[in-house]
């Protein structure tokens, strides 16, 4: 049995008039890369903000590094990093004294801190800027800083939330190499949420589906991806598409059929799809137009689908 | 009590930093003095057998103490609304000592500035009573009066939405309390219904005890129970503060 760094069972967060959790189940052993996937106001930052103690949930329980949420959560505060979805720094400190301070209030010895700063400024290559104000800095060097200062108090759980969002690929990259050397090295426990389908394959073991304050599936992404099927045909077109959908639905070698409901487009799920793809097109028999189609490996975009009904898209 | 003091070095910090902010409190206090009371010094010779600088300069001393306490106020409102805070509320520290961490950055710019206006004050002519004991007893007195002021106003930045918000209802509290006190003018000129106003303001009682000590001005109010109500204006405005602030951070 693996050491369990965050548990939580039937976790709800109401507000007065919205249900942001509707009770979600999470188990993440110690030493993995969690990631929870969803589109905005899934309820992803409600779930982080109970796991981290920031928010009291209505109804549930959680163990986070072994200690309770709501009776011991000095203990938990101890043992996490944390990032907040926006970006949250003091203009007008340098980047070291950001670090610093935050090293000060867990009441790290002096020498430590100014060790820990070394190591960090290193890690995510600040280099001189480290002596400069935060308001000099840039989008991506916040988020290094953020990112470092979440590192800072060596936590065994570190808990970033859209820790990559607005960033240019080269700033996401290097982040993302950071958290997999953490990972590597130090065995450090990272649970995220991100509405980056590329974020949740690259860093993740393991991948939660938030949709609606639900965790509507988790597992492995390449599990995930391999249970949706061997080939997707996705069809684009207008007119009647749902006898368009009944007909190959009936066919022996289309495993499934799915509709993303906002845009219309058509998912076949096949055996194989190069085979398949005639067959397929003159199936269509019924006066619906087929403007585009193409073949391709399930991804986690499909996943997604699959499990809410819509698509997700970057916003 | 020692993230108390993480989080009040660091507001410092910052304060230094901003010299805008530092100038701007500085010359506030400076164009108090000799705009107004120079300009009204001219008017009025005396006031019941004091110099007017020496008779107005606590009232005004406790306006600039206002000013301080706002600046502090801001930057709870600000790190609120920035979500700084929530740095404080993931770490291990009691909620407490952040409230009291901003309000110990409050009072401390609210003293920095009494004292600038003080040490101008005298320059343009008030007159400081001889005992240093009266010093130091109205300067006590002056960081009660902060503390409740502090306090006031973090309580009001603990629930504000916006900067704009807290300005508007500090602006409230601000000009009344200096108005409708003996600040700027004798007790015994105003009509009834103002003098019962004045005398439900703990800025009145501040100030005719800093008169007193620190001034030598005749005492118009019992002494003691000048005291007693500045304290118990600062743990009032202190317990506003604490149980606005619990509010907030408990979701």
């Amino acid at each position: 049995m693996t050491e369990m760094a965050i548990e939580a069972r039937g976790l709800v967060k109401r507000y007065a008039e919205v249900t942001a959790v509707d009770g979600i189940d999470l188990q993440v052993p110690a030493g993995m890369i969690y990631a929870m996937l969803g589109p905005n106001g899934a309820g992803k930052t409600t779930t982080i903000s109970m796991l981290t103690t920031l928010v009291r949930p209505t109804a549930g329980a959680g163990r986070v590094a072994g200690y309770d949420l709501l009776r011991e959560a000095p203990q938990v505060r101890t043992r996490i990093g944390v990032t907040f979805q926006d970006i949250v720094l003091d203009n007008d400190l340098t980047g070291r004294q950001v670090l610093d301070i935050h090293g000060q209030l867990y009441r790290q010895p002096a020498d430590l801190r100014r060790k820990r700063i070394a190591d960090l400024v290193d890690l995510v290559q600040l280099g001189d800027a480290i002596d400069r104000l935060v308001k000099t800095y840039s989008g991506g060097m916040k988020r290094r800083l953020e990112l470092a200062r979440g590192l800072m108090t060596d936590p065994a759980i570190l808990f970033l939330d859209e820790p990559t969002q607005g960033l240019d690929p080269q700033n996401r990259t290097g982040i993302w190499g950071y958290l997999r050397e953490l990972n590597r090295q130090r065995g450090l426990t990272v649970l995220l949420t991100t509405h980056y389908m590329e974020e949740a394959e690259a860093l993740a073991s393991q991948v939660g589906i938030v949709d609606h304050g639900k965790l509507v599936s988790q597992g492995q992404p390449t599990e995930l991806v391999a249970a949706m099927g061997a080939d997707v045909i996705r069809v684009r077109g207008h007119g009647d598409s749902a006898a368009f959908l009944n007909q190959v639905a009936g066919l022996p070698f289309v495993e499934r059929v799915e509709t993303d409901r906002a845009s219309g487009h058509l998912s076949l799920y096949v055996d194989q799809g190069s085979r398949r793809l005639v067959e397929i097109i003159a199936a269509n028999t019924n006066g619906y137009q087929i403007e585009d189609v193409t073949i391709a490996r399930p991804t986690l975009a499909d996943v997604f689908l699959h499990h809410t009904g819509h698509a997700l898209r970057d916003e | 009590m020692h993230a108390t003091y993480v989080i009040w070095s660091k507001h410092m910090t910052k304060f230094w930093r901003s010299t805008e902010e530092l100038l701007g409190l500085a010359l506030q206090s400076v164009l108090w003095v000799v705009l107004f009371g120079v300009g009204m010094r001219g008017m009025i010779s005396n006031v019941e057998g004091s110099d007017y600088m020496s008779y107005i300069l606590p009232g005004i001393i406790a306006l600039s103490a206002l000013g301080g306490a706002v600046g502090g106020g801001i930057v709870l409102l600000d790190e609120r609304l920035r979500g700084i805070t929530k740095e404080y509320l993931v770490a291990p520290i009691p909620r407490l000592s952040i409230l009291l961490g901003n309000a110990s950055s409050t009072a401390t710019k609210a003293m920095i500035q009494a004292a600038i206006m003080l040490v101008v004050g005298v320059l343009m002519g008030a007159r400081l009573s001889l005992n240093p004991f009266g010093w130091i007893a109205a300067l006590l007195l002056l960081a009660l009066f902060a503390i409740g002021f502090s306090g006031l106003a973090l309580a009001v930045a603990a629930i504000s939405r916006s900067i704009m918000g807290y300005h508007g209802m500090i602006f409230l509290f601000n000009l009344p309390l200096l108005f409708a006190s003996n600040a700027l003018y004798p007790l015994s000129v105003l009509p009834g219904w103002m003098r019962v106003i004045v005398m439900l303001n703990p800025t009145t009682y501040l100030v005719d005890a800093v008169r007193a000590l620190a001034f030598g001005v005749p005492a118009t109010l019992p002494l003691l129970l000048s005291v007693a109500v500045v304290l118990l204006f600062a743990v009032l405005g202190t317990w506003l503060a604490l149980s606005l602030f619990q509010r907030s951070v408990l979701k």
